[in-house]
């Protein structure tokens, strides 16, 4: 704390143009620092690092493994619930998946905080879009809404790779939206630290006429092999199917229980006491 | 002085030295044109009904709209000029929708007409910093059906900015003959169902057409499903009940 205080004053404060409230004349005193409020977006600047955040003094929530996949039943989605300010675990029941209206959710990713509030931003809008045209949003036009409206806020700090996917007349649809502003369509993505895992199960198994037991059980895989080598990603299983009627929601699991489901081979040496010795047998 | 009441209806915002606002009186006056619509409230939710004039044959009766959904569990009839009632429901719609962003619930019914009747006293030269979008008072008069925790209700607004509660109400052209009838026809223990078949007979004794369900509308918002507009043959099958 006081390291950084230190840190802050010395070097910071006089190149960030701060500056104190007595100005330059010579009366002795108390003084405050004053923050820069002229450009509040490049005062930001100097203490986030949305890319690397090794050097960032202000570290936000970032780690996570979300995914995404069409297949012919529907879209299916599935993320872990770790929430992580810097090497610190913050939560474990993260809900990351955020329902927008019956027929779209959305994934979060990058900053918990700019992912809810925007997509609660989306979820309004689409409400006022129904109300105006009479007919629900289509997931091209809902996903180009929020592109559009991050876009407005490019470069000034915000923090968001998500994932938009739902139902229209079109039937399924899923896009990438992030906070740079781009926005593609695709039959699959993963985002967060434990995308790299998960892609490495949802390459390897993954099929579009999969039914939806099988889509269920790539996802889950998928998500438990992130939680186990991404460090930064864990907690619990969540997925979400949308098909036709709209989505629905399945039971949460434990990725401490999935790790028994997975790797039954593996036994502590002692194993006559071991937990796992016997979850496995059984 | 000879200030007759010509001069004194130029400004919309000035008075007459009899104390009144004269456009303002020519916007409610403009209502007892439109259309009549009607509204009754009941212990299980509210019955709008309207009258759509279809002035030609050739004209689609299913374009004219004259009952609107603001949310889930408001929606609202119209009389008056049409034109207008776009910009209040507009702004009506984009209120229920901020408030439920805000606080994670929907809008309390009286809040609703309470934003409607905001954004209709904004209207001449517009006052320091605020923005004025109506050169003129609106021409409408709106019914507004709702339902939040404290029940069913109906509300009615005027060009004035002034807004009433109402257990049952007639606006539009029918609308003396209309009340009458509905003072005398309604009890507090109404159902849905009389309330239905209420608001057609007292609109068929207003109406010159002869009332089929191509010329009117009928909807409905109760606590379990929210609004819902009556579908030709749910139209007909309370038509039958007459």
């Amino acid at each position: 704390m006081n390291r950084l205080a230190e840190q802050l004053a010395a070097n910071d404060m006089a190149e960030l143009g701060l500056h104190s409230n007595n100005g330059s004349s010579a009366v002795a005193g108390p003084s405050f620092q004053l923050a820069a409020g002229n450009n509040p977006a490049a005062f930001a600047h100097q203490f986030i690092d949305a890319k690397s955040e090794k050097n960032s003094l202000i570290k936000i929530a970032h780690g996570t493994t979300t995914l995404a996949f069409k297949f012919k039943d529907g879209v299916m989605v599935a993320t872990d619930s770790r929430a992580t300010a810097g090497n610190v675990i913050a939560s474990q029941t993260v809900k990351k998946v955020i329902e927008i209206n019956p027929y779209l959710l959305g994934t979060m990713a990058g900053g918990a905080a700019d992912c809810s509030f925007w997509e609660r931003v989306l979820g309004m809008e689409c409400r006022l879009y129904e109300l105006r045209n009479k007919k629900r949003i289509s997931v091209a036009a809902a996903s180009k809404m929020l592109a559009n409206l991050v876009y407005r806020y490019k470069g000034m700090g915000l923090s968001m790779g998500t994932m938009v996917a739902g139902w229209d007349e079109k039937g399924p649809g899923l896009y990438y939206v992030d906070s740079e502003g781009q926005r593609i369509s695709n039959d699959l993505f993963s985002v967060g630290s434990g995308s790299t895992f998960a892609y490495g199960i949802l390459d390897s198994h993954y099929r579009y006429d999969m039914e939806i037991e099988e889509a269920k059980d790539v996802a889950r895989r998928a998500i438990y092999h992130a939680t186990h080598r991404d460090a930064y990603s864990g907690g619990i299983v969540r997925m979400y199917w949308v098909k036709e009627t709209g989505w629905e929601a399945f039971p949460l699991e434990d990725v401490g229980e999935l790790y028994y489901k997975y790797h039954p081979e593996i036994q502590l040496t002692n194993s006559v006491e071991s937990p796992l010795a016997v979850a496995s047998s059984a | 002085m000879f200030l007759t009441r010509s001069e004194y209806d130029r400004g919309v915002n000035t008075f007459s030295p009899e104390g009144r606002l004269f456009q303002v009186e020519y916007a409610i006056e403009a209502i007892k044109l439109g259309s009549t619509a009607i509204g009754i409230r009941t212990n299980e939710g509210v019955i709008l009904a309207v009258e759509k004039r279809v002035t030609s044959p050739l004209l689609v009766a299913d374009s004219i709209e004259k009952i609107l959904e603001i949310d889930r569990h408001v929606a609202c009839a119209m009389s008056g000029l049409t034109a207008d009632s776009r910009t209040m429901i507009e702004h009506a719609r984009v209120e229920a929708q901020n408030h439920t962003f805000a606080y994670e619930e929907p809008i309390p019914v009286e809040s609703v007409t309470q934003a409607v009747c905001d954004l209709a006293l904004r209207f001449g030269e517009g006052a320091d910093g605020q923005e004025s979008t109506m050169s003129r008072p609106f021409g409408v008069a709106l019914l507004i059906a709702g339902v939040d925790e404290r029940g069913p209700q109906l509300y009615n607004t005027d060009p004035s900015g002034t807004f009433w509660r109402y257990e049952a109400k007639a606006i539009g052209a029918g609308s003396e003959g209309a009340q009458t009838e509905l003072q005398e026809q309604y009890h507090r223990d109404i159902t849905m169902g009389e309330a239905e078949v209420l608001a057609l007979k007292v609109l068929k004794q207003v109406m010159e057409e002869k009332l089929s369900n191509t010329n009117v509308q009928l909807a409905r918002v109760t606590q379990e499903t929210g609004y819902t507009i009556y579908t030709k043959d749910e139209l007909q099958s309370v038509i039958s009940r007459m």
